[in-house]
Parts: structure tokens; C-alpha cells; sequence
């Protein structure tokens, strides 16, 4: 199996908490700081309180897998023959359920992805960045 | 609610559909208006109102030029995307043009240039949750996410390879017989199984085709289409159905990421119409994906909720089935001009003479429209 490998683009500020969590060895997600709900993906905007201030919460490193997909024919712009199968996942963590990071799967060698198949967090490294890595728990 | 069996579709034109063609969407557009125009027994300068595509690029003096228009008397621009603008929103709004008495002939065109640089999710790129954090996961391309949804679904419902495979089949089926079709060499399941794999489970097969073309429809009152040559085929019933995801949450953080706001356009346009998924005679499904075919047949009423699957591989939906589906090849083999070939198609069943492919004594027909995070569902009568 390969790993995708596209740059994580942090134009956008919105995002680079993901990054910063990832580099710690960390899953990290945005929560409302007043009232500590989850707001993820980073809205622009929480819903209704257009004053309130995201921060970066840690959660748990166990979950399961909402789906998969196993990409044969990559579409992401540019050339990426070389990095396929890989096998996206939409990871639920234990302690925030509804939210979902996309991620990749990896130590799956003999594995047969599925939904709800136990994950844990691993981080992984492409070329010069972090991506989020599950491995079958 | 809009009133039933006020407007009607008095004309309908497309353009050859085509792997790769040579015109550009302005020429296809104004090439199927006057098709359609013409088809309607009207004359260019009839054309007084306009509901344009968004996503075509085109403003309506643009069109009104082309075409060689009369007085512009209204228009409107769709905010939605695929099948829910062209066969449901544009509908809604001509016909609250035509009953505000705005305009008596709404022109509503529509082109598409698959082939464009940067293909047709360069889009989906521009969104910046998804270029933040989904595409360096390699989360990427429609075709992805709907095998993501897909496999969600067979995880709820079951779903096997054969029983995946009857929907695109069933849409070949239909194309093998319509000579304007895209695609009509047969598929059976080798030829399924021989279509490369993109995403698992979605091979080539499961997808809609990348398609150059163009297609548009006229909206006139009931009682101007009583005095045309073709029957009148009215709307009977007509419902949309919105969610508030933004596109870049659209197909990962939904609560289920399958659940189109199907069954609310559904249920409206049934009730408009006053009938039941019983009362129809054939059905044309937005077949973007086999995965969102088989969910938008579920909410359409046409089977049981999780039972799509084995709905088509029972055959239901082919020639000479119970609920024949996208009778012209679909979206998958029939051509890709989201939601309108599809309403072009429906149109014409309604009014008979479709030769091997026509459904024997078509009345009621339903058309199905996803479009992003919206949906419609529009009931269309010969009366």
C-alpha cells in the first residue's frame, strides 16, 4: 500500500492547530471555547455566534472507522500514480463521537478494512509533512 | 404549496452528447435553446423569460443575444448545483415567473464542457476544509467520496458485487436501445468487472460519464401548450429538499453522509401532485454515482429503504420491468448534462413515440435531482 502525498497547504490559519497536534503526536479538533462543543471541520463561523473563538482540543487516540475507501486512481491534481492503493478513512474518535478525521490506514497488512473496525491514531510522515495514520487496534 | 398543472414543458433540444467534442458551452447552449424553441412551435424573439445554470458561466443577455431574443421580461439564476438546479429549481422559479405573470415562455439552458482543463472537481480544490485537511489524506475527487458513502451503505444495508453491478447495467440496458445514447455496447457483469476500480467499490462503470453537450427546455402556461402539436406535459408535482452543510463538510461530517434531503422533496411533490410512487409509471434518478442511484430510488418510494440493491438486481427497473429507471441510459450511459437529459428524456416518454425504448402508455413520470446538499423531486403529467 502507498500514502498519499499532497502539501498540506496552511494558507488558511483555520488548520494549522491540526498540523501543530499531529507534529505532537496528537489527534487535535476545534471546539467552541466558551461552551466546548465541538465545531469541526473549523467553521469560518460557529453556527449563530459569529464573536465566538475556537480552540484546539486533544482527543482520544482510539476510535473506529465511520467508512474507507480505498483509492485505486488518484484524483488529486497533479501525478500520484505512484502513490496508490491507499486505503482514506473517516476515523471517530471514542470521546468525540460524530466527528470524523480523514486519515490513512496503515500497519494493515492482511487487514480487510471495514466500517467500524477498531483504529488507533499513528502518525505518519510524507515527504515533508505529517498525515493522520490509523492502525488496526 | 405551488399549484399543480399550471406550467408545462412545451419544448425540449439537446446537442449530440459526446466524449470529447470541438464546441465550446455557449454554442451548445444556443444550439439546444433553438432546438428547443423550435420544438416548442415558438419563434426566438418568444422567449421572454430566462433561469440560468449558475455554473454555465453565462449570463441571460449572453443567451438572449445568441439565440436572437425578444424583450427580456424576467430572469433568474439557480442557487443550486446538478440535477436540483436544472430539473427542479429552474422549474420552480419559471413557474413563479409564469404565474406572477412576469413572462409567458421561460428558456432554460444548460451546457456542460466535461473535458475542461482541470477536469470537473478542480472545484472541490478551491473549498478550504477540503484543501487543509482532507486532501493531504488523499480524500479527493467525487468518485471518492461517493465510494466512501458506498461502502457506508452496503456496511447498514448489504450490498454484494452482482447487486452493485444490476444498476449500471440496467442504465446500459436502456442506452443499448436509444440511439443518442453515449455509451450503448453492452455491459454484463464481466464487462462490469473488466471497468477499471477508482475508488472501492466504484469502478468507471459506477460513474457518470464525462460528457461534452448541452441541452435546454422551454416553460409555457398549460393553456399555451393545449394549442401545440405534442400533448401537454405538465408539472404536476414539484419539491425540494435543502440541508445547510456547507459543500467543504458535505461528504465526511454529515451525521450520515448517504442522506440526501430526498425524501423531503419527495414527499412535497407527491403531495403537490396528489399521488403516490404507486401511481408512476417510470422514473429518472440523478445517477451521478451507482451509490446516490441507489439512494434517491429509495427515497423516491420505490422500494423499501436499504432494498435498492436487490430493487435492480431484480430487474425492476429495466425494459419491460415494473419501474423502468433513466430510460435513456442515465447519466452513466446516456450522457452527462446534469438533470437535464434526464427531464429531456422524461418529457418525451410523456409524450409517446420513443420507439423501442418507449414505455407503453407513460403518464406520470418522476424525475429525482441531487445537486450537493440539495435535492428536488418533480412530478411530470401528460395530461
Amino acid at each position: 500500500m502507498g500514502l498519499p502525498n499532497y502539501p498540506v497547504h496552511l494558507e488558511d490559519p483555520l488548520f494549522q492547530g491540526f498540523y501543530d497536534g499531529l507534529d505532537a503526536g496528537e489527534l487535535r479538533v476545534t471546539v467552541d471555547a466558551e461552551t466546548g462543543e465541538f465545531q469541526w471541520y473549523p467553521p469560518e463561523v460557529v453556527p449563530g455566534r459569529p464573536d465566538a473563538r475556537l480552540e484546539w482540543r486533544a482527543v482520544s487516540p482510539l476510535g473506529h472507522a465511520y467508512t474507507f475507501t480505498t483509492v485505486v486512481r488518484s484524483l488529486l491534481p497533479g501525478d500520484h500514480k505512484d502513490e496508490v492503493p491507499y486505503t482514506v478513512i473517516l476515523f471517530e474518535p471514542d470521546d468525540a463521537p460524530g466527528v470524523r478525521i480523514a486519515g490513512v490506514l496503515v500497519d494493515d497488512k492482511g487487514v480487510t478494512p471495514a466500517c467500524g473496525m477498531r483504529l488507533k491514531f499513528r502518525p505518519v510522515s510524507v515527504g515533508d509533512h505529517k498525515i493522520a495514520g490509523f492502525a488496526p487496534a | 404549496m405551488m399549484q399543480s398543472g399550471k406550467i408545462a414543458i412545451t419544448g425540449v433540444g439537446e446537442t449530440p452528447f459526446l466524449r470529447k467534442g470541438e464546441e465550446h458551452v455557449m454554442q451548445m447552449m444556443t444550439r439546444a435553446s433553438l432546438a428547443a424553441i423550435a420544438d416548442a412551435g415558438l419563434r426566438p424573439t418568444d422567449i421572454d423569460g430566462y433561469i440560468i445554470n449558475k455554473y454555465a458561466g453565462h449570463p441571460s443577455e449572453e443567451i438572449a443575444h445568441a439565440i436572437g431574443a425578444g424583450q427580456k421580461l424576467f430572469s433568474a439564476v439557480t442557487d443550486s448545483a446538478g440535477g436540483t438546479a436544472t430539473s427542479g429549481d429552474a422549474l420552480r422559479l419559471a413557474q413563479l415567473a409564469i404565474e406572477a405573470g412576469l413572462c409567458k415562455h421561460v428558456l432554460v439552458p444548460y451546457a456542460i464542457r466535461s473535458t475542461k482543463p482541470g477536469g470537473v472537481y478542480a472545484f472541490h480544490a478551491r473549498e478550504p476544509q477540503k484543501a487543509g485537511l482532507e486532501m493531504p489524506a488523499g480524500f479527493f475527487g467525487q468518485p471518492t467520496y461517493f465510494a466512501s458513502m458506498a461502502n457506508r451503505y452496503a456496511h447498514e444495508y448489504g450490498m454484494t458485487e452482482e447487486e452493485q453491478a444490476a444498476l449500471p447495467m440496467t442504465y446500459r440496458a436502456w442506452a443499448a436501445i436509444t440511439p443518442s445514447a453515449q455509451r450503448r455496447d453492452p455491459m454484463d457483469l464481466a464487462a462490469y468487472r473488466a471497468s477499471p476500480m477508482i475508488s472501492t467499490p466504484l469502478r468507471v462503470a459506477d460513474c457518470c460519464l464525462t460528457t461534452d453537450g448541452g441541452g435546454a427546455y422551454v416553460v409555457s402556461s398549460v393553456e399555451y401548450a393545449r394549442d401545440l402539436p405534442h400533448p401537454v406535459v405538465a408539472v404536476q408535482g414539484l419539491g425540494l429538499g435543502y440541508n445547510n452543510y456547507p459543500h467543504g463538510v458535505l461528504f465526511s461530517q454529515k451525521p450520515c453522509t448517504f442522506e440526501f434531503p430526498g425524501r423531503e422533496s419527495a414527499a412535497m411533490a407527491y403531495a403537490m401532485a396528489g399521488i403516490s410512487p404507486a401511481d408512476l409509471d417510470l422514473a429518472q434518478v440523478y445517477d451521478g454515482f451507482t451509490i446516490s442511484a441507489l439512494v434517491q430510488t429509495e427515497m423516491l418510494g420505490l422500494c423499501d429503504v436499504g432494498e435498492a440493491p436487490r430493487f435492480y438486481a431484480a430487474g425492476h427497473a429495466l425494459p419491460g420491468g415494473k419501474m423502468p429507471i433513466n430510460t435513456s441510459g442515465g447519466h452513466m450511459s446516456g450522457g452527462y448534462v446534469p438533470g437535464m437529459n434526464l427531464l429531456i428524456e422524461a418529457v418525451r416518454q410523456l409524450r409517446g413515440g420513443e420507439g423501442a425504448r418507449q414505455v407503453p402508455d407513460a403518464r406520470l413520470c418522476a424525475i429525482a435531482g441531487l445537486g450537493g446538499n440539495n435535492h428536488s423531486t418533480t412530478i411530470l403529467a401528460r395530461m
